[in-house]
């Protein structure tokens, strides 16, 4: 192993992946350090949906930005990705649905992002086995420019990307320590030996809680189980995802043509529980019933769990510590770090290399709690 | 293609029962599964891959391999290898289109609550079943996906040796209807039912579908048996997906259970007692079988099998391998050739042979998933046939109330798999309400099965015993101090 290194980032998720292809680019020597393999923990288990239809400015740049990047990402890293933009399809369900809809169409517009206002009609003819009845739906927004991408794929990608850079991946291989002295991050202890570094990065997902109490540092976030189903492979119906912040619903077609989705479980559970519940595979069997009657006589094939790692305001936590420095917070995604990965990466490569940012991250910091943060209307899953 | 005459086996086969394939009319007989029906008629090809077209039959004959599936009556993905035929039944192959026909019907969904599920109609689960209602008085339910009891038993047509207590000396088939009789006395019995996972509800929790009949099953148990058997192991060589490449399983299904031929002759991969076995009950069923071939120098079998199948002028072919499977829809042939040290093809010395099925018989893999499901751990066991779930000497895995036996636990053979399922209800029933004479009969079995697994062909299945032992109580030892 390595004895030292610029930077350690602990998590081989899309966001560890694509930080390290990010800082290996800008020459610096990176080591990845990861409990078990490549997208193990939620990137391979989520829906892999890119959103840019957010309740604020600030998410909805943000995500935006990252559209930019996916859209010319396989040509970057030299890899497959499986990216495509079928779009976004969001169900509005009544009257303050569509108040709140409308003031976020008017926000999404104005920094350029092509979605509208859709009826009934057109819910059926972007998405030809939806049933606007058993949405409840009364009408709908749209983003042609959302997507979707394969995240084991992506993360890989990334990888690959920075390993060819120079970067240095160590897999199953646990952290146990972080070494702090004066305030300043100095080493990272593992299970194969240590490694001296001045940036320590926690982009360890649903365990990023115990990877800052390493480094003496407390933050607010919990694991939350969540599920997900796959369907057999049915022939190619539509491109978008269609989701539900009122249901909780989402779901779209993968590439072989199977239906992936997922819905709050009624056995919704903080902690690490890993067990798929019964529960789930009812409710959504249900739900996906009445979105998209046509799938009640689908077979599923299989069904699992995933931790989102969750903050109180739904948002992510980034940036250097105010009291450690060198550990670079990169975690508290609560379900949505694998949509803004390409530019979360870019803005802590920025930060890191003491480049100016793109992007402000202030707002993202880990003293946000202390103050009271306003929490992200726009979430599912 | 139905089997004429048999030296052991009579088939009665029950009235005739029209059904539609691609729109053309055919027959099969009462009691034949679509699978074996088609065959009878003559159809090897039950349909083509979805994206690369590669024309698919079926391979395993027990609902393992999903390599059969067509739709049925409108609804996709039916495994016809384990699905009886009906009158009237419309089997369609090659349909990718939306299932806009399928007749969705709301499932009807039955609660059930009981002492001892068993998962699994086998040696093994049978005879946990009717250990547990010998000696105590709790509710026993077997859930099986097929459409009769007894596993592989059922076409076993050879005589086992084994111990006496295990119905040595009789035929498989025999043991079979013997041990459902038995059964049937002390359990409620779910077929063509697939246990489809297994929820932790506070209490043990396992969902269960009929899918032709539509019927969702939600089972509470207080100890589970998962004597769920193994899946066929699988070779790579070209050609290897063609219909007429068939699990030797597989054939022994079609053959032995619906008396429907696999082919006119065909070559067997593998020659350790499965291989051997085929071999002489292919001949007995009047089907050519023109070479054995076996990759390791020596056969791997018995003696008095391999002398057997050598008497009737087959020749078994040591140090060597499939290296192709020949033909465009379906087996036309097979090139083998020899192998070297490093088990690469020595060029120069392929051999074709006209064959119109290749039978792979080179072992099994434990089919341990549910257990897992349930919480067993479960570690890579050369051994024992794979990755499998560690249990202790009462077949109890890691989590709690969770049993593994028979061939799901690790490779061995029936009668070892019925002393397993044994000392599984007797261990369960034992901790629902203790017995007086536990120790005495577990003190019995105990010596049953170390009698069965005495000397040189006991040897792998001792040191598979040893490591999953060893690896359980270092699972305990971990979850102690961790």
């Amino acid at each position: 192993m390595k004895s030292e290194a610029d930077v350690v980032i602990v998590g081989a998720g899309i966001n560890g992946c694509a930080l390290a292809y990010e800082l290996s680019k800008r020459g610096k020597d990176v080591v990845v350090v990861d409990r078990r393999h490549i997208a193990a923990g939620a990137t391979g288990r989520c829906g892999a949906g890119i959103r840019q239809q957010w309740s604020t400015k600030e998410n909805a740049l943000l995500a935006k930005k990252s559209v930019e990047i996916f859209e010319g990402l396989e040509e970057e890293l030299g890899h497959p990705i499986g990216f495509r933009q079928g779009g976004y399809l969001i169900a509005i369900h009544d009257e303050e649905d569509m108040k709140q809809a409308r003031k976020n169409v008017e926000m999404q517009k104005s920094i350029g992002l092509p979605v509208r206002i859709i009826d009934r009609e057109e819910i059926k003819e972007i998405v030809p086995i939806l049933d606007p009845d058993g949405m409840k739906a009364i009408a709908a927004t749209f983003c042609p420019t959302d997507g979707h991408a394969d995240p084991f794929k992506t993360a890989n990608a990334y990888a690959l990307a920075a390993i060819r850079n120079g970067a240095t991946f160590y897999k199953f291989t646990e952290v146990r320590g972080i070494k702090v002295e004066n305030r300043e991050v100095r080493e990272v202890i593992t299970d194969k030996g240590s490694i001296k570094t001045k940036f320590v990065v926690d982009a360890a997902g649903a365990w990023s809680s115990r990877i800052a109490e390493m480094a003496g540092i407390k933050i607010p976030n919990k694991p939350v189980r969540k599920e997900a189903l796959v369907t057999e492979p049915l022939p190619r119906i539509f491109d978008a995802m269609v989701i539900s912040f009122r249901h909780g619903i989402y779901f779209s077609q993968m590439a072989r043509g199977e239906i992936l989705g997922g819905i709050p479980s009624p056995e919704e559970k903080i902690g690490y529980h890993f067990e798929p519940t019964w529960s789930f595979l009812k409710k959504m069997a249900y739900m996906l019933g009445r979105y998209a009657p046509i799938l009640k006589g689908t077979n599923i094939l299989r069904q699992w769990t995933g931790f989102y790692d969750v903050t109180p305001d739904a948002l992510p936590v980034l940036g250097e510590d105010k009291n450690v420095r060198g550990f670079i917070h990169c975690h508290g995604f609560s379900g949505h770090g694998f949509m803004i990965a390409p530019m979360t990466a870019r803005l802590l490569a920025q930060l890191i290399t003491g480049e100016k940012l793109d992007l402000p991250i202030e707002r993202l910091s880990l003293e946000r709690f202390e103050k009271g943060t306003v929490k992200e209307k726009s979430v599912v899953g | 293609m139905r089997v004429e005459q048999h030296p052991i086996l009579k088939f009665s086969h029950g009235g005739m029962i029209k059904f539609y394939f691609n729109g053309i009319e055919m027959y099969g007989f009462e009691g034949d599964t679509i699978a074996t029906a088609l065959y009878a008629n003559g159809i090897k090809v039950f349909g083509h891959s979805a994206k690369k077209k590669r024309p698919r039959g079926f391979f395993c004959g027990i609902g393992k391999c999903s390599s059969c599936m067509m739709r049925v009556n409108g609804v996709p993905n039916i495994r016809t290898c384990i699905t009886p035929l009906q009158e009237g039944m419309i089997v369609e192959s090659d349909k990718y289109d939306l299932p806009e026909t399928a007749p969705y019907r709301k499932p009807e969904r039955k609660t059930m609550d009981v002492d001892i599920a068993i998962v699994g109609g086998g040696p093994a689960g049978m005879a946990a079943a009717i250990e547990a209602g010998k000696h105590g008085d709790v509710s026993v339910l077997i859930i099986d996906e097929q459409p009769r009891l007894g596993g592989q038993l059922i076409k076993q047509t050879h005589k086992f040796f084994g111990s006496s207590m295990e119905g040595a000396g009789k035929r498989g088939i025999e043991i079979a209807s013997e041990m459902e009789e038995e059964a049937r006395k002390y359990a409620d019995i779910l077929l063509e039912t697939s246990v489809i996972g297994y929820y932790n509800r506070g209490h043990h929790f396992l969902a269960a579908v009929n899918k032709l009949k539509g019927i969702v099953y939600e089972i509470k148990a207080k100890k589970i048996i998962f004597a769920t058997g193994a899946q066929e192991n699988y070779l790579v060589f070209e050609n290897n997906d063609l219909p007429g490449v068939y699990g030797a399983g597989g054939i022994q299904t079609i053959m032995n259970v619906y008396g429907v031929k696999p082919g006119k002759a065909g070559i067997i991969v593998g020659a350790g007692n499965v291989g051997l076995i085929l071999a002489y009950q292919l001949l007995q069923a009047g089907v050519k079988v023109k070479a054995i071939v076996e990759a390791m120098p020596r056969i791997g079998g018995y003696f008095v099998h391999a002398a057997k199948v050598r008497r009737h002028g087959v020749p078994i072919y040591t140090k060597h391998s499939i290296m192709e499977a020949v033909g465009k829809e379906s087996v036309e042939g097979a090139i083998i050739a020899q192998l070297d040290e490093k088990w690469n093809f020595v060029l120069g010395t392929e051999k074709k042979i006209d064959c119109d099925f290749i039978a792979i018989a080179i072992g099994l893999t434990p089919s341990a998933r549910l257990a897992q499901m349930a919480g067993a751990k479960v570690k890579f066991i050369r051994e024992a046939g794979g990755w499998v779930a560690l249990h202790n000497e009462f077949m109890e895995t890691t989590a709690n109330g969770i049993y593994i036996a028979g061939d799901a636990a690790n490779i061995e053979e029936a009668s070892a798999a019925m002393v397993e399922g044994k000392i599984a209800a007797v261990h369960a029933l034992n901790s629902i309400s203790p017995l007086t004479n536990f120790e005495a009969i577990v003190e019995e079995l105990r010596n049953e099965i170390s009698s069965l697994r005495k000397g040189k062909f006991g040897e792998k299945a001792r040191l598979a015993k040893e490591r999953i032992y060893e690896g359980y109580y270092e699972e305990l030892r971990g979850n102690r101090s961790g």
